[in-house]
């Protein structure tokens, strides 16, 4: 099983998901096993504005524990997040980084999506 | 804002009612949007309104704003996915039907021309988010060269047509460039790779799959700049 340990900087109750990676997808939208995925399927509200297709980066996340474990961001991902407010070197997008390990993560949603350019 | 037009997500949500549908090609149509004058709604071109569809509790499905700021009516245009959801539900709704979304979206846009020559390539409905982008462009009264590269299964399915080849003849340094068949990756690679060592040009690429990393791949190796090279893959 791998746990992922949520975060809200807007000091919402922090949440945390066992689950078994193998039985992606949890949900629809962004890539299955993805942050995104995991939170949308337990429940959790993860905004994706632009239904979880590497579009925008609404569903940026900033991981905490575990980056080194998650999939490599391709370039689409590392361009849209060079535009992503508050970026930092651990910046992932939720819809695109997957988790495929049976590992620990904790990722910390920002408080302000952007909602233009 | 309203509480009744904020989520529980915090979503600003907007309603408008659909006032024009027009079929543009086989299975693509545009849906004209118009909202309440109490709800104003400014976008930059090239970015998209994310509609709440109303399947299983909430579904997203995002479009990108063919339309222009400065004109009264959001327009959105898609193509009829086959098995897809979304579109189905779209493409039954009748005029005068409301819908729902949020936004606008995206940093894959354009506010004014940049200082160089500017190149934008469309394939099928990703001239959706092209068509304000290049509007602003040739307004904005640019010296610089300004081309569309755009691909379409036939000639019935090239959105737009009469009004981008109107927009050639009424600008000078606006060249429009169909692509009926000749493969897009070809054409862009024969004209602004293998043809010339000037490296200056900035593109705007939009459109659906692998088409849009490959183009972006071949341009950045060849030598332009990652900024000056931007797409949206949808």
């Amino acid at each position: 099983m791998a746990k992922l340990r949520v975060l809200f900087e807007n000091g919402a109750p922090e949440r945390i998901i066992e689950f078994d990676p193998s039985r992606a997808p949890f949900q629809h939208d962004g890539r299955a096993g993805s942050i995104l995925d995991v939170l949308a399927g337990h429940g959790i509200h993860l905004e994706h504005a632009c239904g979880g297709n590497c579009a925008c980066t609404t569903c940026h996340v900033i991981v905490k524990d575990g980056f080194n474990r998650l999939s490599e961001a391709e370039e689409n991902e590392l361009d849209l997040l060079d535009k992503a407010p508050g970026l930092t070197p651990t910046s992932r997008l939720g819809c695109q980084a997957v988790i495929e390990d049976d590992a620990e993560f904790t990722v910390l949603v920002p408080r302000f999506t952007i909602n233009a350019a | 804002m309203s509480d009744d037009t904020v989520g529980a997500t915090g979503r600003l949500t907007y309603e408008g009612t659909i006032t024009r549908i027009i079929e543009r090609a086989p299975d693509t149509r545009s849906f004209f949007l118009r909202l309440p004058a109490s709800q104003p709604f400014a976008f930059t071109p090239g970015q998209f309104i994310s509609c709440l569809l109303p399947i299983d509790g909430e579904m997203i499905r995002p479009y990108s704003l063919a339309s222009n700021p400065e004109e009264p009516e959001l327009e959105i245009c898609l193509n009829r996915v086959p098995g897809g959801v979304g579109t189905a539900y779209l493409f039954a709704l009748q005029e005068g039907a409301r819908l729902r979304f949020t936004g606008p979206w995206g940093t894959f846009t354009l506010d004014q021309a940049p200082e160089a020559e500017c190149v934008f390539i469309a394939d099928g409905t990703g001239i959706a988010a092209i068509r304000p982008m290049l509007r602003r462009a040739l307004n904005g009264r640019s010296a610089h060269p300004i081309g569309l590269h755009y691909a379409a299964a036939s000639r019935t399915h090239l959105l737009y047509a009469d009004e981008l080849e109107t927009a050639a003849r009424a600008h000078a340094n606006f060249t429009f460039v169909p692509l009926l068949g000749t493969p897009l990756t070809e054409e862009i690679e024969r004209r602004y790779v293998a043809a010339d060592t000037d490296r200056s040009r900035h593109f705007f690429i939009c459109g659906v799959g692998d088409i849009v990393p490959r183009l972006r791949d071949l341009l950045r190796r060849s030598g332009y700049e990652r900024r000056a090279v931007q797409y949206e893959k949808w």
